[in-house]
């Protein structure tokens, strides 16, 4: 099933090119905004499930409405470092992950809003995103993992560069609207290998980034083994899985953006810079060249 | 006003008598969800439930504080923005680039807690007291004059680090957000009664030894800056917490049976326990090498921002 979360706070799941309103399968969580209620939700799907079920195949189908972010404001936005092997022979390297602000997420068809900060560029990273459905610590590296899992969906982690003063910024990827999320979660049974997935990103239709989970350094399972060795898993948390930085390339002003996984869904946003600044366009090559010489030495 | 956690999820107002009135009915009718909307709903209804609550502390019958088991009053914010080196520490350097990273809000600690040290190999775990401030309303980009009336208070944090974990050269930060990590305590104490943040006094004493003992006037960035900047790229929310960063000089490790005291003038202090299952020993006191590494860094800054480093 792909589950939806319309502008009017209605939860929905996909048929047929449109929704069906599933809300009644929630009707007795409490919540204050979409803030606190997508999480709920992600909590109590694996119970609900043959209610959603029922709902989805017997409710009337409407047009697809405007969405918002399926997890407007996860608990936790949790980013892997570099975790594609980038066509490069090298040892995988030492696992790391790092937090992002959860205010930086917006939905599909939402505006990522270019700050007015001495950034040198503005990035797309277009990544495979995992949602967390239980609360977890310390989960095993293999297939009973995925158990603590609602589902997979499309995230671009927006990155300012040269911000900040140690290494990658994570100011530069933590701006309100740097995180647009969705447009589903798709539930983790309809996935049968995550490590199989085809991921692509477009800006004004000009192909850039188009790479493979298969490439991926540390799996999907081994991202949620390693990240609840650290902190609690809660639900409604998004795990970023990394990008392949071939293809990267700049954002500005007026650009809109089309990234998509196959199996998975299409977000789409456009961009705005109120500074009106520029940069060339089309796949920044340096940054390319520069990652695959990561650990290549 | 101090305002204060404790026992069972209650959230009371501490009088001048050193007893907390109990004031849990008064932020229930907001329709909380749980305890953890306490006091972000405290927060974001302050000025009207002010003269109530200084009405109840007037009237007393509140309970001794040693009768009380406090708790962190920050039960899970909903950001911890922590930031990276920030004091001066006794270097003549140029001002240091701002920087900050998130740090886990699960597992917070609080007084009389315990930080359960993980299993990782970690090369030592460090204690980092700091002085936190509270954020008191939703703000995005703050200009100077605004900034200070953004704060809702002030509150001890001790930022519990694990050093030597992740990958080399881009710091992570990841060693600071194990469950437990986040220590915040003894209440938070509201801003009209702290006129100067940048005049405190903090200090560790762990097991009785003196480590860190420094002024938050070594502060690079001052609170209002910290304010203006953190706001000018992330939405703050009530409860939202800024850790203002540390000055390293007396850092020292904490291990297997430590009791640990966190303080900062005209704020509080907190204590807690450390438990390592693995027994790991470290060399006790203060852990000089470590902070000259820091002085040593930031005097001599090797520039990597990310339009020149690996992206990652």
């Amino acid at each position: 099933m792909k589950i939806v979360l319309t502008r009017d706070e209605r939860i929905g799941i996909e048929r047929d090119g449109g929704m069906v309103d599933v809300s009644a399968a929630f009707a007795d969580i409490r919540y204050r905004g979409a803030t606190d209620r997508m999480p709920r939700v992600c909590a109590a799907w694996h119970d609900r499930r043959s209610k959603v079920k029922a709902l989805a195949a017997n409710g009337p189908t409407e047009a697809m409405p405007e969405l918002q972010a399926p997890v407007p404001r996860p608990p936790k936005l949790i980013a892997a470092f570099g975790n594609y092997r980038e066509g490069s022979q090298r040892e995988r390297q030492k696992q790391d992950m790092f937090l992002e602000s959860p205010d930086s997420v917006i939905g599909p068809g939402g505006t990522v809003i270019l700050p007015n900060h001495p950034a040198s560029v503005f990035h797309h990273e277009a990544e495979l995103a995992v949602v967390v459905g239980a609360r977890a610590k310390n989960l095993p590296a293999d297939e009973r993992a995925l158990a603590a899992l609602i589902g997979y969906t499309c995230v671009i982690d927006v990155s300012a560069r040269g911000l900040g003063c140690i290494g990658p910024s994570r100011i530069g990827k933590s701006f309100d609207t740097f995180t647009p999320l969705g447009p589903a979660i798709v539930t983790a049974d309809e996935i049968a290998d995550p490590q199989d997935l085809r991921v692509t990103l477009a800006v004004n239709g000009e192909p850039r980034q188009d790479y493979s989970t298969k490439d991926m350094e540390y799996s999907v399972v081994e991202l949620l083994a390693f990240i609840s060795g650290y902190m609690t898993l809660v639900p409604g948390d998004v795990i970023m899985c990394g990008t392949n930085h071939q293809g990267l390339g700049a954002l500005q002003d007026g650009d809109r953006v089309e990234m998509a996984i196959e199996g998975i869904g299409a977000l789409a946003v456009s961009v705005r810079d109120p500074q009106r600044r520029e940069w060339p366009r089309g796949i920044d090559e340096e940054m390319a060249a520069r990652q695959r010489a990561v650990g290549a030495a | 006003m101090r305002i204060a956690a404790f026992d069972d999820a209650r959230i009371g107002v501490i009088g001048n008598d050193e007893t907390v009135v109990d004031i849990t009915d008064l932020v229930q009718q907001f329709d909380p969800l749980g305890p953890q909307d306490y006091l972000p709903d405290l927060i974001s209804h302050f000025d009207v439930l002010r003269p109530e609550l200084e009405s109840r502390v007037a009237h007393g019958g509140g309970k001794a504080l040693g009768d009380v088991q406090l708790h962190s009053p920050l039960t899970r914010p909903s950001k911890i923005i922590c930031l990276m080196g920030n004091y001066r520490e006794g270097t003549d350097r140029p001002l240091q680039i701002l920087d900050l990273f998130f740090k886990s809000p699960e597992g917070i600690s609080g007084p009389g807690d315990t930080v359960v040290l993980p299993p990782h190999q970690a090369d030592i775990f460090h204690h980092e007291a700091e002085l936190a401030v509270v954020i008191g309303r939703e703000a995005k980009n703050l200009t100077e004059a605004e900034a200070m009336d953004a704060v809702f208070g002030y509150i001890v944090y001790n930022d519990i680090s694990a050093r030597g974990l992740g990958r080399a050269g881009i710091n992570s930060f990841l060693g600071k957000s194990f469950d437990t990590f986040a220590a915040f305590g003894p209440w938070i104490v509201t801003r009209d009664e702290i006129p100067d943040p940048q005049t405190l006094h903090v200090t560790v004493d762990v097991n009785g030894e003196r480590r860190q003992d420094y002024s938050t006037s070594d502060m690079e960035r001052p609170v209002h800056e910290l304010m203006t900047y953190i706001s000018s790229v992330t939405t703050l929310h009530p409860g939202d917490v800024i850790c203002c960063g540390t000055n390293h000089q007396g850092l020292g490790s904490v291990q297997d049976g430590d009791e640990m005291v966190t303080s900062v003038s005209e704020v509080g202090s907190f204590t807690l326990h450390i438990r390592d299952e693995h027994e790991r020993a470290w060399q006790r006191g203060i852990d000089r090498e470590a902070g000259e590494r820091v002085k040593a860094a930031a005097q001599h800054p090797v520039m990597t921002p990310g339009a020149g480093g690996a992206a990652q």
